[in-house]
């Protein structure tokens, strides 16, 4: 309470800072008055008297610098005189405030962009109530005899070889909700994502939109409401293909119906199966998959049959097929493991009741991790790039420090005399300290301000920069408080890091020697090597991030000149996904088969190709392979990357037939099974025979081998090209490699932009509600899998400029100052005749020393911290000593170009002006 | 006026407290006051009055209001808040048991 009191008192006095004034002043005149008055009265002569009473108070200014101080204001007058007397030390020399600013905000600005994208990736929870409270159910399957085998979803390695999941089949989460007791109700999602979009009609227009399909009490489990209309319930998920309702997302509601609430109500059609829309949700809200963006429409699981049909029967009561995630909230007094036992028995007896078990089966271990953040699968595919960004940004920040440190010190020397005089009038260290700490703060500041803007303007380049052209970004930079905190905690941080030499400077200060005017001083040496020392450890760090650079910018050109072992120029590719509910088996083959007919006819189309997945787009699909008559292959072995294509592919992407025949008409479904293999393929399992005329088993069925092609990297240009046989997509019906649609490419003779609309008229004459997906070159898309090595060759190389230009900034500074501090040596030094170059030798000599200190210790660290880059590199090794020489090539030479100047500043010093100069 | 006094140490807070309990003030009555009460024998140094008043405000043992003097000028008065009646109490309780210790201890016959 008291506290309280003396706060607000504090308070109003700092607010009220004129009033206060005004009434102290009116207090003390009347008190005076007074005074004098009872003088008069006394017998006093009127002047003498307002004398007397005036000399009995004392001085007005200091009796009120006392009130203030009985008020608790020293502090706060002091740091106000501080600041003030900071911005007019910063005025006085803006040259150097503007380096410090400029290298401060690259340095914070760069921070606060990976720190607000580490932050949306990594920190982030799901914008519901109490994030914290969900637990996602995972499983960790082994590596032999697992009973699961049948997984639509994402794999990650887990501990011991095993491999985590968090796929769930339909039946199997069904037993394990009747069961629980443990967790508050479970519910279910699956996100269908970018590989099973969506066709939405919406007002009579066609367009691709994501979805999630999710269980009745999917909102309740989540606790989240609608900002409009109603969520899905229970009643909508109860009977398979009933419940045609969907609750759409804050952006598309925005998109497609300018945030009408007419937009509920509305009927649209979703994979051409009218769905009426609910409810929106609120922006914040993701969905249950991730926590960066949103899917465009929630629909109950019971339309899955409807709209996404698969198979026969409904996925919801297929019991092979794991494919949804599966979570819930904990239960007050309900602790992890004992939910975890608990639903352990029920996932075991769930699985019992749904797979036949055989005798040696390995039963899959549960586990019930944090869901706080979704399946997080961003965080985990970029965590380890974030960790690098994040300790080179650091990195670039700590160089800027060094830098304004240097630059301050070689300051606080020249400003030793004005330390003196204040402390020879009685000023105190501690005193004298918080100035030169309120200067640094002020200059961190205002870099920090800076920085904010930096970063707040690049927020949303790096999702840019990683995200695909012909899609929506994956997600957008967020800027909110904990980004501000954070830039705010790194701008103080570094204020207190570079002022500190200074302070420690300044506190060092002898008044009596300070004071004598010129001395070419005591604190000379000492000074001059903490400076130097400062310089090698920038020369050393700059090394660190030059490497760094250097191998990262190696990276992507290896990557850039690697060999697809195909032609990507002029090749036009888009995906079409005819929804299986008009195109059911082999009718969507046929459709391929017009499309692909159709544009074959358009001119300035060389050749058409048709595949089941894109070249070089990080998608892959493999299955068994076994030679006839080679049956005894171990189960891993006898694998390889399978695409189906159409009879033009090989041709269309310019990968050469090396022995054989290519596809042609005749390859029917009718007719006999055939296949190209390529030469990995061949090597592999045909090591010492020709392969044509050779049949082999996959998926059940005898396929002849017809022809063997030239090897073709297939996912990624990282992968070794893997052993891949191509099968005829005419020849594939009931592939499910063929549900999502194929993607078509066009050999092109002109440019994309002038075949484009008679492409699209071709298809649209055959269906009018199939849009062209994901439209874009074959450059394009390799170009796309690129993104991230593209990411770190930008962000490193402009860090790596970044640290050279401070260096160089850093090298300079101490070297002028060093030669400032020695004109009257070197003026003696000429006058005594010594030659020029040899002042030029001498001086650069300094620069060519520290330069080949910090280089030294910068490549000690880079070769260790090289190590942890490794996975990161492509076609080059951590140790790579191409760019560890050029890189220390590069520093030499700024280190001697920043100390040229004031070198050669030296050797043309007059002597006779350098000999008055002191 | 008689030959006067210099103020201990630490006691001119309690004066002031003193002198207000009785009514409220301004700045120079306080002095007055205080003048008055020890028959002109305690002298208080006129610099040090205000800052100790804006002191125990801020402690928030006095609270000030403008208000008119004798002569009709505005003049900014001070009296006692609850807080600085219990201060009071604990002060004096605190000097007297000084006052009559010291005193018994400079009474003590030499052994």
């Amino acid at each position: 309470m008291k506290l309280l009191a003396r706060f607000r008192s504090w308070l109003r006095a700092v607010s009220r800072r004129s009033q206060l004034d005004s009434e102290m002043q009116a207090e003390l005149h009347f008190h005076i008055d007074s005074y004098a008055e009872d003088l008069i009265r006394q017998g006093v002569a009127r002047e003498e008297a307002m004398r007397r009473a005036r000399i009995e108070l004392g001085s007005l200014a200091a009796r009120k610098e006392d009130c203030r101080e009985s008020l608790g204001l020293r502090l706060w007058d002091d740091l106000l005189a501080d600041i003030a007397y900071g911005f007019r030390m910063l005025k006085k020399s803006p040259g150097f405030t503007a380096i410090a600013v400029v290298s401060l905000a690259l340095g914070i600005g760069a921070n606060t962009i990976i720190f607000s994208l580490a932050k949306a990736v990594l920190l982030d929870q799901l914008d519901i109530p109490h994030p914290e409270q969900l637990r996602l159910f995972t499983l960790y399957l082994s590596a032999h005899d697992s009973l699961i085998h049948d997984v639509w979803g994402t794999f990650n390695p887990g501990p011991g070889g095993t491999t985590e999941t968090t796929s769930f089949s339909y039946p199997v989460y069904e037993l394990i909700r009747q069961q629980n007791r443990s967790l508050q109700d479970i519910f279910a999602f699956k996100e269908l994502g970018n590989y099973d979009r969506l066709t939405a009609t919406i007002d009579g227009h066609a367009q691709m939109v994501t979805g999630q399909l999710v269980s009745g009490n999917y909102y309740q489990g989540l606790r989240i409401h609608t900002v409009l209309g109603r969520p899905i319930q229970p009643s909508d998920d109860l009977v398979a293909g009933r419940g045609a309702v969907a609750v759409i997302s804050d952006g598309l509601w925005s998109r497609a119906f300018g945030r009408s609430p007419s937009a509920i109500g509305k009927t649209i059609a979703l994979n051409l199966t009218p769905v009426t829309i609910v409810g929106v949700n609120p922006p914040g809200f993701t969905g249950a998959a991730n926590v960066q963006s949103s899917p465009d429409v929630f629909v109950p699981f019971s339309m899955q049959p409807v709209i996404l049909p698969q198979g026969k029967e409904p996925l919801l009561k297929n019991k092979d097929l794991w494919w949804i995630q599966v979570m819930g909230r904990v239960q007050p007094g309900v602790w992890d493991s004992e939910a975890l036992a608990a639903l352990t028995v029920s996932l075991n007896q769930a699985i019992r009741a749904t797979l036949p078990i055989p005798k040696a089966a390995a039963f899959p271990r549960l586990a019930l991790p944090s869901g706080s953040r979704g399946l997080n699968e961003m965080g985990r595919n970029w965590s380890a790039r974030l960790y690098v960004l994040l300790a080179l940004s650091g990195l670039v920040l700590l160089l800027a420090c060094a830098n304004i440190a240097n630059l301050l010190l070689a300051r606080s020397a020249a400003r030793q005399r004005e330390v003196s005089v204040r402390m020879a009038l009685g000023a105190g260290r501690g005193r004298i300290l918080r100035q030169v700490f309120t200067e640094s703060l002020l200059l961190s500041l205002l870099g920090g301000i800076a920085g904010l803007m930096l970063g707040y303007l690049g927020r949303n380049a790096i999702p840019r920069l990683i995200s695909r052209s012909w899609q929506p970004a994956a997600f957008e930079g967020r800027f909110d408080w904990g980004v501000f905190a954070f830039t705010a905690g790194v701008s103080l941080l570094t204020g207190l890091l570079f002022g500190l030499a200074p302070a420690l400077q300044s506190t060092r200060a002898d008044v009596n020697p300070g004071l004598k005017d010129g001395a070419a001083t005591t604190t000379k040496r000492r000074q001059g090597l903490a400076g130097r020392a400062i310089v090698v450890f920038q020369i050393s760090l700059s090394m660190l991030l030059v490497v760094g650079a250097g191998l990262f910018v190696r990276t992507l050109v290896n990557l850039d000149q690697t060999d697809p072992g195909f032609r990507p120029q002029n090749v036009l590719l888009f995906h079409v996904q005819p929804p299986l509910s008009r195109y059911p088996g082999a009718m969507g083959i046929d459709l391929d088969h017009q499309i692909e007919q159709r544009l074959a006819t358009i001119p300035g189309v060389e050749s058409v190709g048709v595949s089941s997945l894109p070249l070089l787009a990080n998608n892959v699909s493999d299955t068994d392979f076994v030679p006839d008559g080679q049956a005894n292959h171990a189960q891993h072995e006898a694998e390889a990357d399978l695409n189906l294509v159409g009879r033009g592919f090989l041709q269309t992407m310019g990968i050469p037939l090396l022995f054989g025949r290519d596809f042609n008409d005749r390859d029917t479904e009718s007719a006999a099974k055939v296949a190209i293999v390529n030469r990995a393929l061949a090597r592999k399992f045909f090591p010492n025979a020709d392969p044509v005329g050779k049949t082999f088993t996959s998926s059940g069925k005898h396929i002849l081998i017809i022809g063997v092609c030239a090897d073709a990297k297939y996912s990624d240009l990282r992968r070794e090209i893997p052993p891949t046989f191509y099968l005829p997509y005419m020849q594939a019906s009931g592939q499910p490699d063929l549900e999502g649609g194929v993607t078509f490419e066009l050999r092109l003779k002109t440019v994309p932009e002038s075949v484009l609309p008679a492409v699209r008229a071709a298809v649209a004459s055959i269906d009018q509600d199939l849009p062209l997906v994901d439209v874009r070159t074959q450059t394009e898309q390799i170009e796309a899998t690129l993104a991230n090595e593209r990411l770190f060759a930008a962000l490193t190389g402009a860090f790596g400029v970044l640290a050279l230009v401070l260096a160089c900034i850093g090298i300079y500074g101490i070297m002028a100052y060093t030669v400032a501090r020695r004109t009257n040596e070197i003026g003696i030094r000429i006058a005594l005749g010594a030659p020029t170059g040899q002042v030029l030798r001498r001086m650069l000599s300094e620069a060519w020393l520290l330069a080949v200190l910090g280089i030294a210790i910068g490549l000690g660290a880079a070769l260790w911290l090289a190590r942890f880059l490794a996975s990161l590199l492509y076609g080059l090794r951590p140790s790579d000593p191409a760019t560890l020489v050029i890189a220390g090539m590069l520093l030499m030479g700024t280190a001697l170009a920043a100390g040229w100047v004031p070198a050669w500043r030296a050797s043309r010093v007059q002597p006779m002006e350098a000999l008055r100069h002191e | 006026m008689g030959k006067q006094v210099d103020l201990l140490q630490g006691t001119l807070d309690m004066l002031i407290l003193k002198a207000v309990s009785l009514g409220p003030l301004h700045g120079y009555g306080v002095l007055l006051r205080i003048q008055q009460i020890s028959l002109g024998q305690l002298e208080v140094q006129q610099g040090s009055l205000y800052p100790a008043l804006y002191r125990l405000e801020h402690q928030g043992w006095i609270s000030s209001e403008w208000g008119e003097s004798d002569n009709n000028r505005k003049a900014k008065f001070y009296q006692l808040t609850a807080a600085g009646r219990k201060q009071l109490r604990v002060e004096s309780e605190k000097w007297n048991r000084m006052a009559g210790m010291i005193g018994a201890i400079l009474e003590t016959k030499s052994v």
